[in-house]
């Protein structure tokens, strides 16, 4: 089986290998092989015409987009299909995804300022206009791809509104804005914005972080040191390139660091604090935000600025047996720092595998990891770091794309939708708006809605993020040795929760009851079921249309259920909610194959 | 029996704890454990520190010598106290009962008047310089290359880990809590909830090998709203039950989506018992239902103690629950951040303690703290970073109060057990911590170490601080 997987891996690698050659829509998609050796006996029959590849089907492109934007739709599926055949169309849609410009928040909570600002204002109600964005954007932006690889990111250089940054709503608006323009950029850039940038300053108190007083106890804080290694870039233990843990001679693992380096970086990390603005020009350390911050919201999104005062200025300890000469500017040392953390081999794996992990699958095969990992170190162009194109290499491997290759399926494939995708592919799906145009406001949800499914875009309750990519769930996934990192959000509390979400959802939040809702209530276009509600096997199939990508994907049992369901009522509303009721909240709907 | 009793006598002897005994000892861990289950009722109730607490600064020596080395450790000045250190005057002293503490006197945060009142009253104990260890470590062997560690510490998720699971460097994907359920399983099997629920989400603390401990709510279960119990709401509930049940059979379908139905069952059928039991719960003063506003953790509090009075409709004799209370992280601005904090457990425990005595189930209970580890002595500024041994507590009516167990260390840099900036080799293993807590809550001593895998590499079994 492994063999199997690992040749048919094989093949795709440098079927992969030779797309950034046909993503131009030109021929070329089926690779030929220059050096067959001539056959000892001319061919009887005349050689094989190539194969015809077809059109990629509708659950194959629900399966593209369910990985690659915030939810599958038809109509989105209808144009991708348009795009060509089926190993044209996934590259040509990704091409033009990469070119997309961003979508940002930050300007949603800008406009949210009032003016003058009152004294006592509740700076921190801004963030609701930051999440009401958020939901606008990843539902209806036009950069599909780049929401989605945003939102991934956003789950390894976590901040978050729960905590220090709570009153920064600017500084939390811009970080996610900034992931979203370098998700298709160069990682060691990221990097480096993801540092400088106040609101991780803050988060993980980089800002501020002075350097050590000499005949005192106090010394550099280690937190950003610490969590940029083993959350952002390389990981606790060193790695194969194919994501598998390396192993010394006693078959430990071998940590990556020690205490020594990460005092190293945090004596890097030292002298960081508020940039000037420019009517203030002499500011100091020692200045708060307020003290420079002329106007409401100013300076919570220029990157920090040294001040060398505070600079620690003797050797540092880093990575690969790295130190850093003593008295270098505080910049230098940020620069040669980064340089030393981009560089360290465990990147390329750990990077390739979060994002395929947060994409495509939770048990990526090694080879799978490797095939990114590759794209990571070099993609095609002797680039590092690309990534723009880890995401098509990642999105573009057999592993993700088994109907097209027929290779053999991996193990597991797929992965447990986060819930909050359940969210925002039901909301795509039927279209969902308000009545006042805002979109996903807090009362929607009771308690907001991390509450309800247990994340929320900069509302993550630690810089580990909403669950841990090691998840592993008892039961048989566990036996196997596997993960399923977003079933650690799946406890009978929180799935009773989004059940019951979308129950309410569509049994009293239609257009047909869109009259007696609140102006921002998020209501679903049911017009499509309604029309066909007198019968329930085109009401079952309808339903399975828009949210599984075809109706002929529905288990028996399931059709069964709901059909028999929906004959107990006479009453349109009521056929039309449990049709979408009893899908939505099936497990065949929660994965996410 | 006898064995267990023996090195209780010994853990005594080794701590130097002279124990006043203010109640009679006959009754130490008598256990009324029999094949067909347990005629009494006992519940643990954790209550996770999350981020890391600054245990230093919680329970603090107060005579001269000691404070001032805390002190100046922590930036501050000698006698009075700035920095991260605590102002001298400031803390609420602290009457403990032990004759090994050679004149070292001790005081609370001011913010934990209700800790200082359980424990001068013998309903608190303190576990000082406790954490995750395999085996006794001295700062040579710490130092020596190959001693066995626990892996990643200092690393957040890592040593929460540590605690929960005392995997040591093992791969144990299961937690010490959810084991003892595991170890019960057979004189619990006739109980309606598991034995360990959760009201602060998915913990590895309570996953067992075979028992899974049940997720709700901070004030209960939910009901499924779209579920009647007529009509056509209830063949609502028995078509998507149907369907759940499919997926569970199914061999067609992934993994995920049986793990998934696996929590939808489990979600219909225990939501039933908590809400019927639960609309018979009773209401406590100190924790009201209405008329004042808790915080998060007082409320989990509430919801445990009422699942306590309901224990009999629940058919239940042995309950592990799980509360949290994050932002113990405290890099920066601790000084405030942390007197909030700690003023939140100090009256959210107090008010706990108080509601139990309400229904005279004090004795039946012991809540205790985990945290992810202690931290620096040493200051970066104006927070501390991520360190090692730190100070737990355990307060309840079967605790063994007034006492602290364990060696106080020295708060200095450089003492024997410092390995720098401050931080601290435990001296008391969380494995010891862990089993003491199980052998009172049933575990025989001949289980321990399936609970705590690490415990025989240590002389002492349980630490004593339970009766």
């Amino acid at each position: 089986m492994r063999s199997r997987i690992a040749r048919a891996a094989a093949m795709i690698a440098a079927a992969v290998l030779l797309l950034p050659a046909c993503g131009g829509g030109s021929g070329g998609s089926v690779p030929t092989t220059p050096t067959t050796p001539p056959p000892t006996t001319p061919p009887t029959t005349p050689p094989t015409p190539p194969p015809i590849i077809p059109a990629a089907t509708k659950a194959d492109s629900f399966r593209f987009l369910n990985q690659a934007t915030f939810g599958a739709t038809e109509t989105e599926a209808a144009r991708l299909i348009a795009l060509g055949d089926s190993s044209n169309s996934w590259s040509r849609w990704i091409d033009a995804e990469l070119t997309k410009p961003a979508s940002l928040l930050l300007p949603a909570v800008e406009a949210a300022y009032p003016n003058p600002v009152p004294s006592g204002f509740n700076i921190a109600s801004l963030n609701a206009p930051r999440v009401e964005k958020w939901f606008g954007n990843v539902l209806a932006g036009g950069d599909l791809l780049r929401q989605r690889v945003a939102w991934a990111l956003s789950q390894i250089f976590v901040v978050s509104q729960v905590g220090a940054l709570q009153n920064l709503p600017n500084a939390t608006a811009d970080f996610y804005d900034m992931l979203a323009r370098d998700a298709f950029g160069d990682y060691r850039k990221l990097l480096e914005d993801v540092t400088l940038h106040p609101a991780m300053g803050i988060y993980l108190s980089m800002l501020g972080n002075q350097k050590a007083v000499t005949g005192t106890n106090l010394r550099p804080d280690e937190n950003y040191a610490r969590e940029v290694m083993q959350l952002m870039s390389i990981g606790l233990v060193e790695l194969n390139p194919d994501g598998t843990v390396k192993l010394d001679g006693s078959s430990q693992p071998i940590p990556t660091y020690d205490q020594t380096i990460i005092e190293g970086f945090a004596r890097v990390f030292t002298g960081w604090k508020w940039t000037c603005p420019t009517t203030l020009p002499a500011c100091t350390f020692n200045n708060t935000r307020a003290e420079l911050a002329p106007v409401a919201g100013y300076n919570q999104v220029l990157p920090m600025k040294l001040y060398s005062v505070q600079h620690e200025t003797g050797t540092k300890k880093l990575l690969s047996g790295v130190t850093l000469p003593a008295n270098q500017t505080g910049e230098r040392d940020l620069q040669d720092a980064l340089d030393n953390i981009a560089a360290h081999p465990n990147v390329a794996p750990f990077i390739a595998k979060h994002l395929i992990q947060k994409l495509v699958t939770s048990n990526p095969s090694a080879a799978y990891v490797r095939r990114v990992s590759d794209t990571f170190n070099n993609d095609g162009t002797g680039r590092r770091g690309n990534l723009g194109a880890v995401v098509r290499a990642i999105l573009l491997d057999a592993e993700a794309r088994p109907a097209v290759t027929t290779a053999s399926p991996p193990v597991a494939p797929g992965k447990a939708k986060e819930p909050l995708l359940r969210l925002t592919q039901f909301w795509r799906a039927y279209g969902a708006h308000s009545a006042s145009g805002k979109t996903g406001a807090a009362r929607n949800f009771s308690g907001g809605v991390n509450a309800v499914f247990g994340e929320g875009p900069g509302l993550s309750p630690s810089v580990f993020n909403f669950y841990s990519p090691g998840y592993a769930p008892p039961g048989e996934i566990q036996a196997q040795g596997m993960v399923a990192p977003e079933m650690q959000l799946a406890t009978e509390y929180l799935n009773t929760q989004v059940t019951n979400y979308f129950w309410t959802q569509a049994n009293s939040r239609t257009t047909a009851q869109s009259a007696g809702l609140n102006v921002d209530d998020m209501f679903i276009d049911t017009s499509e079921e309604i029309a066909v509600a007198a019968d329930s096997e085109a009401l079952v199939n309808r339903v399975a249309e828009r949210l599984l990508g075809g109706a002929a994907t529905l288990s028996p049992v399931l059709k069964a259920q709901a059909k028999a369901q929906i004959e107990r009522s006479t009453s349109t509303n009521t056929r039309v909610a449990d049709a979408i009721y009893l899908l939505a909240v099936s497990p065949e709907y929660m994965v996410q194959r | 029996m006898n064995n267990t009793r023996r090195k209780f006598m010994k853990a005594a002897a080794a701590g130097g704890v002279a124990y006043a005994f203010g109640r009679t000892p006959g009754t130490v861990f008598a256990q009324s454990v029999g094949i067909g289950g347990f005629g009494d009722y006992k519940a643990l109730v954790c209550v996770f520190l999350a981020g890391g607490n600054d245990s230093w600064n919680m329970v603090v020596p107060t005579s001269t010598a000691e404070y001032n080395a805390y002190s100046v450790s922590r930036g501050g000045d000698a006698g009075v106290g700035s920095g991260l250190a605590i102002p001298k005057a400031s803390l609420l002293p602290l009457n403990p009962l032990n004759t090994n503490l050679n004149g070292v006197t001790f005081g609370v945060h001011p913010s934990m008047p209700g800790m200082q009142t359980l424990f001068n009253s013998g309903r608190a104990a303190v576990v000082a310089n406790v954490g995750p260890l395999i085996r006794p470590t001295t700062k040579v062997q710490y130092q020596t290359p190959g001693w066995e560690l626990p892996p990643q510490l200092f690393s957040h998720n890592d040593q929460q880990d540590q605690w929960h699971s005392l995997r040591g460097k093992s791969l144990l994907k299961s937690g010490w809590g959810g084991r003892v359920a595991d170890v019960l399983l057979p004189q619990t099997s006739s109980q309606q909830l598991p034995l360990a629920v959760s009201l602060a989400g998915q913990t590895l603390f309570e996953a067992g090998v075979n028992a899974r401990p049940y997720v709700m709510g901070s004030t209960g279960a939910t009901t499924f709203g779209g579920h009647g119990t007529s009509g056509v709401s209830l063949a609502r509930r028995q078509a998507f039950q149907a369907v759940v049940d499919a997926s569970l059979a199914s061999n067609t379908n992934t993994v995920y989506e049986r793990s998934f139905a696996t929590v939808q069952q489990r979600a219909v059928q225990f939501a039933d018992s908590v809400n019927s039991a639960l609309a018979g719960a009773r209401s406590f003063t100190a924790l009201p239902d209405s008329g004042s506003t808790l915080t998060s953790l007082s409320t989990q509090l509430r919801t445990v103690a009422k699942m306590i009075s309901v224990r009999s409709a629940l058919t239940m004799s042995r309950q592990i629950f799980f509360v949290q209370i994050g932002g113990f992280d405290t890099h920066d601005d601790q000084v405030a951040a942390q007197t909030n904090l700690l003023a939140d457990i100090s009256t959210s425990i107090k008010a706990f303690y108080d509601s139990l005595a309400e229904m005279s189930m004090e004795g039946n209970v012991t809540l205790f703290t985990h945290s992810d580890f202690g931290r620096t002595l040493t200051s970066n500024g104006d927070g501390s970073d991520h360190a090692w041994g730190g100070i737990q507590l355990v307060v309840g009516g079967a605790v063994r109060g007034s006492l602290i167990y364990g060696d106080y260390p020295l708060l200095q840099i450089g003492s024997p057990q410092e390995v720098g900036g401050g931080r601290f080799i435990p001296t008391v293993s969380a494995d010891q911590y862990a089993a003491t807590l199980a052998n009172w809550f049933g575990v025989m001593d001949s289980d321990l170490a399936q609970v705590a895998p690490s415990i025989n590499n240590f002389a002492v079994r349980n630490l004593g601080f339970l009766t």
